[in-house]
């Protein structure tokens, strides 16, 4: 049982911030979805997670030790980290030889990870010649050489097809109940929906959320009301995040279901319906990094929950308009 | 993650793609110019009195400052490549002691440039004895000399593959680095030799010549280190910088 613990790390690239301070734990026997906008630093913390980048401040340990300090890391860890980390103009066994080579990993463990992945019948091509899909399956029988306990994935869904999809589910699924500590970052939403028993959201190198991800499902409020734009003020000003709904609803998240009535009521705004929501994945990230101007992220959302508090704790984030929110959800699709 | 594993490791990277094939198929082509000019060859004076003497028959078939610049260009491209291709990742991920893969790959590519030199050497060699054939000298040269040639080069050949690959570690990029050693190799020493005194001794030319008996500059030991140096600096600043330095 290895956690994987950042430990208030901060990461320049020049002036720029790219992770600051940020603080969260991976747990073993889970499925952990990391997840931001483009640009938010995922990736560094990742590469600063397997010693790949150094961080100016803070730690990153895997069962307690630094990446370098693993007496075996090919054993303890699989990556999936660069999308095109092959030489065009080697085989794809001949990719998986030079890792099992340096670690002392046999030939029976490459032919069985080939298998498992589905590309023995295209291991003695050239990967210049293999499709995403294949290339993302190649790293991910490099991930899986060492039959490690933890695996860090860099968006590991990429270009695979739904049996893809659905088998690498499965393979993290299983993993995971094994013990096995499972960090994967992603931006199939839908696909995270399916995995993630734990999420943590970054934007802008800052941690926005952390915890599970059933119950920061279940932490929005749907608000029905004659003055939606009044509310929507009122509300914002007191710190939660409003957005509207498919149905023009309002989806209160950051603010107690009893607080927003309360508030209502003292604005003497009419209330239709006040339930609590379960929240759609998408709508929630968009809330976690969507800002004011309708761009994601601004990094500002609220307290960050590294002791896998609830959303409650930790989004409260400045709410973009309704309208903003749809060209965001969009963009993120795209 | 034994040293013996690593080494392995980057021997497999070496050998999996058509790099050393590509220069051993220069070597081929130089070998061969070499027998054209033996075969066809004459002086301005119309005779073939540059082949005339052992001396000059070990002159022209010397090869060691040529497989020096052929095993840079090899280990410059062989390392820089890794990079270019993000290959560097896994192995760092199943090394993250990085300078012991970093010595690991200087041992392969050290290996293969030794191996590449040699055999363009011995190419070179039985390219000119076939083409002697068609002329009215012999092969004149001793065993002791020839051996010390194939020694020579067999070294230039290691010195140059090290040389090449410490700066394609710390340039990480196969364009600058090809760069890099065309600089070190045909603009500084002569450039250095023209601006200090007594430096010209210290050039890679003049050191194989001491190596391989044909000058008496500084004592061998002295041109052996002196031709370490010349493979040791870079490799030390690409061990430095990749202890240092960010991986992607």
């Amino acid at each position: 049982m290895l956690p994987l613990t950042i430990d208030h790390i901060t990461k320049h690239y020049g002036k720029d911030v790219v992770v600051d301070d940020l603080t969260f734990t991976v747990e073993p026997a889970r499925v952990t979805c990391f997840l931001g906008p483009n640009g938010a630093g995922k990736s560094t913390t990742m590469k600063v997670l397997l010693d790949l980048a150094t961080a100016d401040h803070g730690r990153c340990t895997i069962g307690g030790l630094r990446y370098r300090d693993l007496p075996d890391p090919a054993r303890t860890v699989g990556v999936v980290l660069e999308p095109n980390a092959f030489h065009p103009a080697r085989s794809g066994r001949n990719h998986l030889r030079t890792i099992a080579d340096g670690a002392g990993i046999g030939r029976p463990r490459i032919e069985h990870v080939l298998d498992a992945v589905g590309l023995t019948h295209a291991a003695d091509r050239h990967v210049g010649g293999y499709s995403l899909g294949m290339r993302q399956r190649l790293g991910l029988a490099a991930a899986l050489l060492g039959d490690p306990p933890v695996l860090v994935l860099d968006e590991p869904g990429n270009g695979l097809d739904p049996q893809g999809i659905r088998w690498l589910r499965d393979l993290l699924r299983e993993r995971a109940a094994s013990g096995g500590t499972v960090f994967v970052s992603s931006h199939l939403l839908a696909e995270v929906e399916q995995l993630a028993d734990d999420v943590v959201v970054i934007n802008h190198g800052q941690l926005v959320t952390t915890g599970a991800l059933a119950s920061l499902q279940r932490s929005g409020t749907t608000v029905r009301t004659t003055a939606p734009e009044r509310l929507t003020q009122i509300l914002e000003r007191a710190g939660a995040t409003v957005h509207r709904g498919r149905d023009g609803e309002l989806v209160v998240r950051g603010m107690p279901i009893d607080e927003i009535g309360d508030r209502a009521h003292s604005a003497r705004i009419a209330l239709h319906e006040l339930a609590a929501q379960a929240g759609s994945l998408e709508e929630l990230f968009l809330d976690w990094t969507s800002t004011g101007d309708g761009t994601a992220g601004d990094g500002t959302a609220g307290e960050g929950t590294a002791d896998g508090g609830t959303a409650d704790e930790g989004t409260a984030s400045d709410a973009p308009a309704a309208e903003e929110t749809h060209t965001d959800r969009e963009a993120v699709l795209l | 993650m034994t040293p013996l594993a690593l080494v392995r490791a980057e021997i497999r990277k070496l050998t999996t793609t058509k790099l050393a094939w590509g220069f051993l198929a220069v070597l081929v082509v130089i070998a061969g110019l070499n027998a054209a000019i033996v075969a066809f060859g004459t002086d301005m004076g119309g005779s073939k009195a540059f082949i005339a003497t052992a001396a000059d028959q070990q002159s022209l078939m010397s090869f060691a400052f040529n497989a020096m610049l052929g095993t840079a260009l090899f280990g410059a491209i062989a390392a820089a490549r890794e990079y270019g291709h993000a290959t560097v990742v896994p192995t760092f991920l199943t090394t993250p002691r990085r300078h012991r893969a970093v010595l690991a790959q200087l041992t392969a590519v050290a290996g293969f440039g030794a191996a590449l030199a040699l055999v363009g050497q011995a190419l070179v060699v039985a390219g000119v004895a076939i083409a002697l054939h068609s002329t009215s000298y012999g092969f004149l040269v001793s065993i002791t000399a020839l051996t010390q040639l194939l020694a020579t080069t067999t070294l230039a050949g290691a010195v140059g593959a090290v040389l090449g690959a410490g700066l394609g570690v710390v340039i990480r990029n196969v364009g600058g680095a090809v760069t890099a050693v065309v600089l070190v190799l045909f603009v500084v020493p002569p450039l250095t030799a023209q601006l200090l005194a007594d430096a010209g001794t210290w050039i890679p030319t003049s050191l194989f010549a001491v190596i391989s008996g044909a000058s008496t500059d500084v004592a061998l030991w002295a041109a052996l280190l002196g031709i370490a140096a010349w493979a040791l600096i870079p490799a030390g600043a690409g061990l430095l910088a990749v202890e240092r330095r960010d991986v992607v």
